[in-house]
C-alpha cells in the first residue's frame, strides 16, 4: 500500500493506493483541528462567561444575563469549533464506478456511489460567491444539468485537488 | 521605445457583455488588442440574469460574473463594503498590478477602485493615479470637477472596428439622397431635436428621404410627427437595430445625422464616416475633435441651423468618396493605436509613488467642510475591515491562478519554430 499525503492550516490530503492488480484508488480529505484556536475559543467562553456571573452576583444585575451570555458562548463555539465533517473520501474503483464518502465527527457516514458509465468527466471548475472565489472538483453526469460536487462540505485547496482530478480522469478513462 | 513589461490588468465595470453599448465595446477591444501586446487581461463586473461565475472570452480575456445584484440601469447596488473580499480575492488570486476602471458612474467600478486603493494597488480612474479621457473636452471636465491635476489626465480617443465598418461596393446613387439617423431616441440624444428638423428638411429637399433606427421613450413623438405631417413614406422607422447589423443600415444611406445635446465622444459618428458618410451633428461636447472638418459638417443645437447645416451637406455629397473616408478613418482611428497609448498610461501609472493612507487620509480632510471628514472615516472604516480580512483569510491562503496558454497561440508558436 502505497500512500502519498499534503497538508496545509485546515485539511490533509491522504492517497492511498492498493499495489496489487485491483487498483482501487482511495483518496481522503482529512480535516485538521487546530489546537491554538480551540485554546483561544475557550479562554474567550471562559471570560465571557466569568464577566456574567460577576454582573449578577456582584453587581446585581438579573439573571436572565447570564442565560444570554451562555446562549452566545454555546452559539459561537458551535460555528467556530464544532465541524461536523471529520472527513471526505473518494473511492475509485476503475471500470465500475466513483463512490463519494463523507464521514461526521459523530461516526456516521453517508456514501454515494455514481456508476461509470453515468460520468462523462471530471473538472476542475473555479466557482464565485459573492464573497469570494475558490476552485472545486466536480463530475459531469449524464442526464443530469446540475455539476455533481466531489468535496461537498470542505473547501480543498487546488494542488490537492489536482492529484484526486488526474486519477479521476485515468480511472473513468475520459480523455 | 523600449519593450515594455508585461502588466497584468484588472478592468472594472458594471457595463459588460451581455449588456450591449459603448461602453462594452471599448473594454472588449482594449483588452483584445493589450492581449495580443502581450499582457494579461481580467475583466471583473456583475451578473447578468443567470450568467453568473467565470467566461473565458477570445484570445483567454477572463470575465468574474460576480453574483451582485444590479440596482438601477445595471449599476450594482452601492453596498461601500460588500465587494471587498472578493475584489481582494481577485486581486491576489490574478497577480494583478493595475486596475482599470471604466465609466464615470458606476459603482461597481467606484467600490473596487477605492477597495484597491486601500490595498495599495495602482490605479487608473478617479481618486488615483492617473485618469484616462476620451476627449479634450472630457479633460476640461473631468479636471475641473474633480480637482486632478492635468498631467495625471490623458486622453486617449475611443476607436473603431474598421474591419467590420467598411463602405457598401456599390453607392447608392445620389438621385434620391437618404439620411440615417441611429441613436436611442431619448432626450440626451436630441430626439427632439429631430421632430422639428425632419418635417423642416423633408419641405425644403423633396429628394431626401430618413431612415430611423433605435428605440427609445420619444419614439412616440417621431411617429406623431410622421402622421401630422404625412411623411410615412419618406420617413422609415426600423425600431432597434443589433449592433451586427448597423453596419447594412449605414451603407444604405449618404449622410449620417447626430443630434445629441451632449456628448463626451461619439463613436456613432466614427462607425458612419468609417462608412463612407458624411456626416451632420451638433456642436457639443467631444465632437469637433472627432472627426475631421471636411468629413463633418457641424451646427448648434437648433432646428434652424441645423435645417441649414443639412441643406449644405447635400451640397457637399458630389464630392465625398466613401472608400477614401473609409481608408482615412482606418489610419486615424484604429483599437491597436488605443491600446499602445494606454499602455503607456499604465507604464506611467506604476511609476507612481504609493501614498501611503495618512497622506491619503490628508487629502481628503481638505475635500469640503464634512465632506471631507465622511471621506477620511470611509477610508478608514475600509482600511480596517482589510486587515480583519487578512487575518481571517490570509493572503497565502488564496491560491492563485495558473495561467491558461490557449492552443491556438501554442500551434502558432509551434508553426514558427518549424519554419
Amino acid at each position: 500500500m502505497t500512500k502519498f499525503s499534503i497538508s496545509n492550516t485546515n485539511y490533509t490530503y491522504v492517497h492511498d493506493q492498493n499495489d496489487r492488480s485491483e487498483g482501487i484508488d482511495v483518496h481522503h480529505i482529512i480535516v485538521k483541528r487546530s489546537g491554538a484556536k480551540a485554546l483561544f475559543v475557550y479562554i474567550s467562553v471562559l471570560v465571557l462567561l466569568a464577566s456574567a456571573f460577576y454582573l449578577y452576583a456582584y453587581e446585581g444585575k438579573s439573571v436572565t444575563l447570564v442565560y444570554y451570555c451562555l446562549l452566545f458562548n454555546i452559539i459561537f463555539v458551535k460555528i467556530l469549533l464544532w465541524r461536523p465533517v471529520a472527513k471526505e473520501s473518494v473511492v475509485i474503483m476503475p471500470a465500475f464506478g466513483v463512490q463519494l464518502e463523507t464521514h461526521y465527527m459523530s461516526g456516521k457516514v453517508t456514501r454515494h456511489f455514481v456508476p461509470i458509465d453515468k460520468i462523462l468527466k471530471p473538472v476542475l471548475l473555479e466557482r464565485v460567491t459573492p464573497m469570494t472565489c475558490y476552485w472545486t472538483l466536480s463530475l459531469i453526469v449524464r442526464e443530469e444539468s446540475e455539476l455533481m460536487l466531489i468535496f461537498k462540505n470542505l473547501r480543498p485547496p487546488v494542488k490537492m485537488l489536482v492529484h484526486v482530478w488526474k486519477a479521476l480522469c485515468a480511472g473513468t478513462d475520459s480523455k | 521605445m523600449g519593450h515594455h513589461q508585461n502588466h497584468r490588468i484588472l478592468m472594472v465595470s458594471d457595463f459588460f457583455y451581455p449588456n450591449f453599448g459603448g461602453v462594452e465595446n471599448h473594454i472588449y477591444y482594449l483588452s483584445q488588442c493589450l492581449l495580443k501586446l502581450g499582457h494579461k487581461v481580467v475583466v471583473v463586473t456583475h451578473a447578468y440574469g443567470n450568467r453568473s461565475g467565470i467566461r473565458y472570452m477570445t484570445g483567454g480575456l477572463k470575465v468574474y460574473y460576480v453574483p451582485w445584484r444590479p440596482f438601477y440601469m445595471q449599476n450594482t447596488l452601492p453596498t461601500i463594503y460588500g465587494l471587498l473580499p472578493i475584489i481582494r480575492t481577485i486581486l491576489i488570486r490574478e497577480k494583478i498590478t493595475i486596475v482599470h476602471g471604466h465609466q464615470a458612474f458606476s459603482t461597481f467600478c467606484h467600490e473596487a477602485l477605492m477597495h484597491g486603493r486601500t490595498m495599495g494597488y495602482k490605479f487608473t480612474l478617479a481618486d488615483l493615479s492617473q485618469a484616462i479621457c476620451v476627449s479634450h473636452t472630457s479633460k476640461e471636465n473631468t479636471v475641473l470637477r474633480s480637482g486632478l491635476p492635468p498631467e495625471k489626465v490623458f486622453v486617449i480617443p475611443n476607436a473603431v472596428d474598421t474591419a467590420m465598418f467598411k463602405p457598401a461596393d456599390q453607392c447608392p446613387s445620389i438621385e434620391e439622397i437618404v439620411i440615417v439617423v441611429i441613436s436611442r431616441l431619448v432626450y440626451r440624444k436630441g430626439a427632439d431635436l429631430l421632430v422639428e428638423v425632419i418635417p423642416e428638411v423633408c419641405r425644403l429637399h423633396p429628394n431626401v428621404r430618413f431612415i430611423i433606427g433605435g428605440d427609445g421613450a420619444k419614439r412616440v413623438r417621431l411617429e406623431e410627427m410622421r402622421e401630422k405631417h404625412s411623411l410615412q413614406d419618406r420617413v422609415e422607422m426600423l425600431g432597434a437595430v443589433q449592433h451586427d447589423q448597423v453596419r447594412s443600415v449605414l451603407i444604405s444611406g449618404h449622410i449620417f445625422l447626430n443630434s445629441s445635446l451632449t456628448e463626451a465622444f461619439c463613436i456613432a459618428i466614427l462607425e458612419a464616416a468609417s462608412c463612407g458618410l458624411l456626416t451632420v451633428s451638433t456642436r457639443v461636447g467631444g465632437v469637433p475633435e472627432v472627426l475631421p472638418e471636411d468629413m463633418i459638417v457641424l451646427a448648434e443645437p437648433d432646428p434652424s441651423a441645423m435645417v441649414q447645416a443639412v441643406g449644405k451637406a447635400i451640397s457637399m455629397l458630389p464630392e465625398i468618396d466613401p472608400q477614401v473616408m473609409h481608408k482615412r478613418m482606418r489610419e486615424l482611428y484604429n483599437w491597436h493605436d488605443v491600446a499602445k497609448r494606454t499602455e503607456i498610461v499604465y507604464d506611467h501609472a506604476l511609476k507612481c509613488s504609493n501614498q501611503n493612507l495618512l497622506e491619503r487620509l490628508s487629502r481628503y480632510l481638505s475635500c469640503g467642510s464634512w465632506a471631507g471628514k465622511l471621506f477620511c472615516l470611509v477610508m478608514i472604516v475600509g482600511f480596517l475591515l482589510w486587515r480583519l480580512l487578512e487575518l481571517w483569510q490570509p493572503a497565502d491562503e488564496i491560491e492563485e491562478v495558473p495561467d491558461v496558454i490557449l492552443p491556438d497561440n501554442h500551434h502558432e508558436e509551434m508553426l514558427h519554430q518549424s519554419q
